[in-house]
């Protein structure tokens, strides 16, 4: 028996050595069973994909490519960007209504236009742009899924806007 | 059948059997019988037998007439239009439209669950357990169905007055028609500065004090007007239960402000926009 | 006739057989009535003696009972389906097809499924509501609310999970905004207040978790498949236990 001053005496050590190890297995092997759900491998779909020569869009908006890799060719006065086809509010796919020139999306009725910039709706920022770049043997135009600019939007009169100028730079628009 | 040869737990010198059970009341249960207690067997089970019945019985005759849907298989390039999520959680899907994924989706639902827990621990009224009573509990009462019909309001728009495009339909409008799309949401503090002539710094700062304003008065009013709801409750209580409540009570307020005057965000901050 | 059967029942009773599975007599006794109720795994979750209250359906609604059924039944039409169904994306879909089509009564058992889903988050809302109305929270019984607050969240995701099953569109795209949402969460999903701070990316942060990927695909269908099969009911089973057990323990609330 200790006299009630601070040593610590053998029973007390084994006391903390025993349940410490129990306790530290314990979230060892939590810690194990929570990294058992993050897979490593992955088998999904392509994420770099060729889409075709530049030559092949014309100026406006093409939806040649939405069913397959869900995304959006458009072509203005400067070059070509590529949109990614998810609505940024909760990720269903946006429809391109040619007369209306905007999107809208079924779920919540978020509308974006032609560059990505958020007219209505709850969608909080733009369309994602994926990086674009030519293959230098065949030209074709290499999209790369998930390296996507998203600039911070501005609130504006007419809703989130990012500056056009802004986002047309290396990698995520073509000159051509 | 002599009860004497039939023993149900056998004597046995190796065993020892000890029933017992602390029971808590205020009188001896021995005092209530018969009056208002009864067999469970029989009468309990075949209530319990007749209700496994009625239900079992309903469930099949439903289910001739009412089939579960099944849509195309699935198509990554294509949302179904309107996209509706099943009715109970069509009320989230309405607030969807109203605030930002993370609040409508997480927030909002994580603090509905949290709320409901904290009920009995934040209901100090000792009356009305064991019974229906509303005058006896006139706040709880109120309150809880306050939130219930909110809820149930929204999913009743999700389910009859939304069609495609998420557009506002009334049940008169032809469904297959697309409506013209709501532009020009914008936010309280961009209103602020085009409307009062002020810098984008001020019309935030505006709004920030807004919201603030709405918080202070709704904690710091009732205490004074309610004291002897403060008093009952206590400062934690009272602070968590009014916190709450505001939070809830915001929601219809918010609706009815990008309704009536399409304001997109009350608040905008670098983390978060309400 | 009836002295006839009296007698059958009578060498019934006295054989070993039934005095090895009965611990309780056939004559309606008041002893057998309670050894009945006692002896019985089942049947002595209840009390020998029950207070009339529990059994009028004006004061109960008698909704905690038919959220109860109705979990059985979905567990029993649930364990059915699972005979036809493999959560594979390439078949999922067909088997649902061949379930409402092929199999004999796989429609109906598909349908009860489905309905007796609804109904059970219907019954689980009127029972909160009945017992909130009732005032059958209060103390000693607020930690019984509780865990009736978890079943009811419990309810709820079973009920998202078993969505996807059918891999159709309105599974898939209920799932993928919802999975969204989850990307959205603070601090743990990537596109969320604070997430990216604390170092979550596409594929650690807890939408990644829940999909088994950075896409709804076969990895989210399987695990779907787990947590609404096996996962999620043995937890609301142990919830449930320990909810009758308080109901039991705290005895039943009403005028006493």
């Amino acid at each position: 028996m200790n006299n009630g001053d601070k040593r610590i005496t053998r029973k007390d050590f084994f006391s903390l050595v025993g349940w410490g190890g129990i306790l530290s297995t314990l979230g060892g092997s939590v810690l194990g069973f929570y990294r058992f759900y993050f897979p490593n491998v992955l088998y999904e779909s392509q994420k770099v994909f060729k889409i075709g020569k530049p030559e092949e869009f014309p100026e406006g908006l093409s939806e040649k490519w939405k069913k397959e890799r869900q995304v959006w060719v458009a072509r203005n006065k400067s070059g070509v960007y590529v949109m990614i086809s998810i609505c940024r509010h909760l990720g269903c796919t946006p429809n391109w209504f040619t007369d209306q020139q905007k999107f809208r999306c079924p779920c919540h009725g978020s509308i974006y236009d032609i560059m990505g910039n958020v007219l209505g709706g709850p969608a909080p920022r733009t369309l994602w742009r994926a990086a674009v770049k030519l293959d230098p043997v065949d030209g074709q135009i290499i999209v790369d899924f998930n390296n996507r600019q998203d600039p911070d939007p501005v609130s504006t009169e007419n809703g989130l806007q990012v500056d056009e100028a802004s986002r047309e730079i290396e990698p995520f628009f073509l000159k051509v | 059948m002599a009860d004497k040869s039939f023993e149900i737990f056998p004597k046995n010198s190796n065993k020892t059997y000890g029933l017992m059970e602390l029971v808590k009341g205020t009188a001896p249960a021995t005092e209530k019988e018969p009056e208002d207690t009864i067999f469970s067997w029989p009468h309990l089970f075949y209530v319990e037998l007749i209700a496994v019945l009625v239900v079992t019985a309903a469930l099949l005759f439903l289910s001739l007439y009412v089939g579960a849907p099944l849509e195309e298989e699935v198509g990554r390039d294509t949302t179904p239009n309107p996209m509706k999520a099943p009715w109970y959680f069509l009320g989230l899907q309405e607030l969807l439209v109203f605030f930002d994924p993370w609040i409508a989706g997480v927030t909002l639902p994580a603090l509905i669950i949290i709320g409901l827990m904290l009920i009995p621990f934040l209901d100090t009224n000792p009356k009305g357990s064991g019974s229906y009573t509303f005058s006896e509990r006139k706040l709880a009462v109120s309150v809880y169905a306050f939130g219930l019909g909110l809820w149930t309001a929204l999913i009743v728009i999700g389910v009859w007055f939304r069609g495609l495009d998420w557009s506002w339909y009334w049940p008169w409008n032809d469904l297959h028609v697309h409506k013209p799309p709501i532009v020009g949401l914008k936010d309280l503090s961009v209103i602020f500065a085009t409307k009062l002539g002020i810098s984008e710094f001020l019309g935030n700062t505006l709004s920030y004090l807004l919201v603030l304003v709405y918080f202070a008065v709704g904690l710091i009013i009732p205490v004074f007007i309610f004291k002897r709801f403060y008093n009952r409750l206590g400062i934690i209580r009272y602070v968590t239960t009014m916190v709450l409540f505001l939070i809830m009570a915001g929601i219809p307020v918010k609706i009815a402000l990008r309704l009536i005057f399409s304001i997109k965000y009350v608040m905008v901050t670098p983390w978060f926009k309400i | 006739m009836s002295n006839l059967l009296q007698r059958v029942s009578d060498w019934v009773t006295s054989t070993q057989v039934y005095k090895a599975i009965f611990r309780h007599g056939y004559e309606d006794t008041p002893r057998n009535r309670s050894l009945t109720t006692f002896s019985n795994v089942l049947y002595h979750l209840h009390p020998v003696k029950t207070r009339k209250e529990s059994i009028r359906f004006r004061y109960t609604w008698c909704m905690g009972g038919a959220t109860l059924l109705l979990f059985v039944v979905l567990t029993v039409t649930g364990l059915l389906l699972m005979f036809y169904y493999v959560p594979d994306t390439r078949r999922a879909y067909q088997d649902i097809k061949d379930i409402m089509n092929v199999v004999s009564f796989g429609s109906t058992f598909r349908n009860v499924h489905r309905l007796a889903a609804h109904g059970m988050v219907l019954t689980v809302w009127l029972h909160m509501t009945r017992v909130f109305l009732t005032g059958a929270y209060k103390p000693p019984r607020e930690f019984n609310w509780v865990v009736g607050v978890i079943l009811l969240t419990l309810t709820l995701v079973l009920s998202w999970t078993g969505y996807l099953l059918p891999w159709d569109q309105l599974a898939f795209w209920a799932v993928t905004v919802g999975t969204k949402m989850a990307g959205d969460t603070p601090l743990f999903g990537v596109e969320g207040p604070f997430g990216r701070q604390l170092g979550m990316r596409q594929d650690n942060d807890i939408k990644f978790m829940l999909l088994g990927g950075t896409e709804v695909g076969q990895n989210t269908l399987i695990r779907f498949y787990v947590l609404h099969c096996v996962v999620l009911p043995l937890v609301a089973v142990v919830f449930l236990v320990i909810h009758y057990w308080r109901v039991r323990k705290d005895g039943f609330s009403g005028p006493l």
